[in-house]
């Protein structure tokens, strides 16, 4: 999505962000949104405070509501995705193969035993 | 016991409160396969398992299937059911098809591991949100007393799409059985992404998580509407977020 978004908006994005590369990235503000994930996702209060308190002074409060509901969202959609087992749409493998490859995201799927492209699956009953 | 974020000196959007509320009250009300006072039984054990010294052993050790023992737990739920709730809150990116079929084979249906996946990511969801803007985690309501519905649609198949069975959209043209299912057709339309079929088995709950999820994040219609943006952050910004956590959670999906 955030490549999706990246060519609509006719932008470059610095997707390797997602990886934790340092910077923004040429995304506004995306290096403290990286710092605010990890530190909500971490166990150092004192540093999510810190965050906190960069985010509503350089972003405001409407914007620090927006990406906490971000992070809480997301932190249970991966829960739901791992638990239940659900491959990536046959369409997202084919447009993503080659970000998966180069930020080595494949590895995620391979560590739970599972082929990444769902394409390479025999056993799918494809509707 | 309802939801409220009227302490903290920032505004958080009507929207939100309200999905949270209707969570909440979900959590507390009987469900598809289980009783309010389990589904509450679960949610108390979503909130104890990050203290298990069993899954933080298993967190730090280069595979989490060479370490045994018991897990720390409220001592309310099965064995089988702690196992499946710590797994899935402490280390969800490493749980395998294997250790799936030990859910089934330990004697958890699969239509109520689907609905203890849901009740898991609503209590994660919220409290990720609280622990994110800094204000403490809700109490858990009161159970609602009253008999589950256990009624199993009969339009999810397993295709060997995903662990579990799941509805496809075309399942649910023509005439339906249930009203989960006729809500779910009405909802879904067309074809659709696998995250929102993934609880697609126990309908009430894939139906209202994504009723949380959209409120949240994005509704459908405008997740790919680049040209508008309808948050307060952008959908740039909106999707380095939700990849960083993705990344973090070893989520390949």
């Amino acid at each position: 999505m955030l490549r999706e978004s990246s060519r609509a908006k006719g932008e470059s994005y610095d997707l390797s962000l997602l990886t934790g590369t340092k910077g923004d990235g040429n995304i506004p503000h995306g290096a403290l949104l990286v710092v605010f994930a990890e530190a909500v996702l971490g166990d150092d209060d004192r540093r999510l405070q810190e965050v906190q308190a960069a985010i509503r002074d350089q972003m405001g409060d409407a914007a620090f509501v927006d990406a906490a509901a971000i992070v809480a969202t997301f932190n249970a959609i991966d829960r739901v995705a791992d638990a239940t087992g659900i491959p990536i749409e046959d369409g997202k493998a084919a447009s993503t193969a080659d970000v998966r490859a180069a930020l080595g995201i494949n590895a995620f799927a391979e560590q739970r035993g599972e082929i990444a492209d769902p394409r390479e699956r025999p056993s799918v009953e494809r509707i | 016991m309802t939801i409220s974020y009227a302490q903290p000196p920032f505004a958080v959007r009507a929207d939100i409160v309200a999905a949270h509320q209707q969570a909440w009250s979900r959590l507390a009300h009987p469900g598809t396969w289980f009783s309010g006072a389990a589904r509450l039984a679960i949610a108390a054990e979503v909130r104890h398992a990050p203290q298990c010294a069993l899954c933080l052993r298993r967190k730090q050790a280069l595979s989490p299937y060479g370490v045994d023992g018991g897990h720390d737990n409220l001592g309310v739920l099965p064995a089988r059911v702690v196992e499946q709730i710590h797994r899935i809150v402490t280390d969800p990116g490493r749980l395998t098809r294997t250790w799936f079929d030990g859910v089934t084979a330990s004697g958890t249906p699969d239509t109520e591991y689907v609905e203890i996946v849901g009740v898991v990511a609503t209590v994660v969801s919220i409290d990720t949100f609280c622990r994110a803007l800094g204000v403490l985690p809700h109490a858990l309501p009161a159970p609602i007393s009253g008999e589950p519905l256990r009624r199993r649609p009969r339009t999810a198949h397993q295709r060997g799409e995903a662990w579990v069975p799941m509805i496809h959209p075309k399942d649910l043209e023509g005439e339906l059985e249930t009203p989960e299912e006729q809500k779910l057709a009405t909802y879904w339309g067309g074809v659709l992404a696998n995250i929102r079929r993934a609880l697609s088995l126990v309908p009430e709950e894939a139906y209202a998580w994504f009723q949380l999820v959209e409120t949240q994040y994005l509704p459908g219609r405008w997740m790919r509407d680049f040209a508008n943006e309808y948050r307060a952050i952008t959908h740039a910004q909106i999707e380095l977020i939700a990849g960083r956590v993705s990344v973090l959670n070893q989520c390949f999906y």
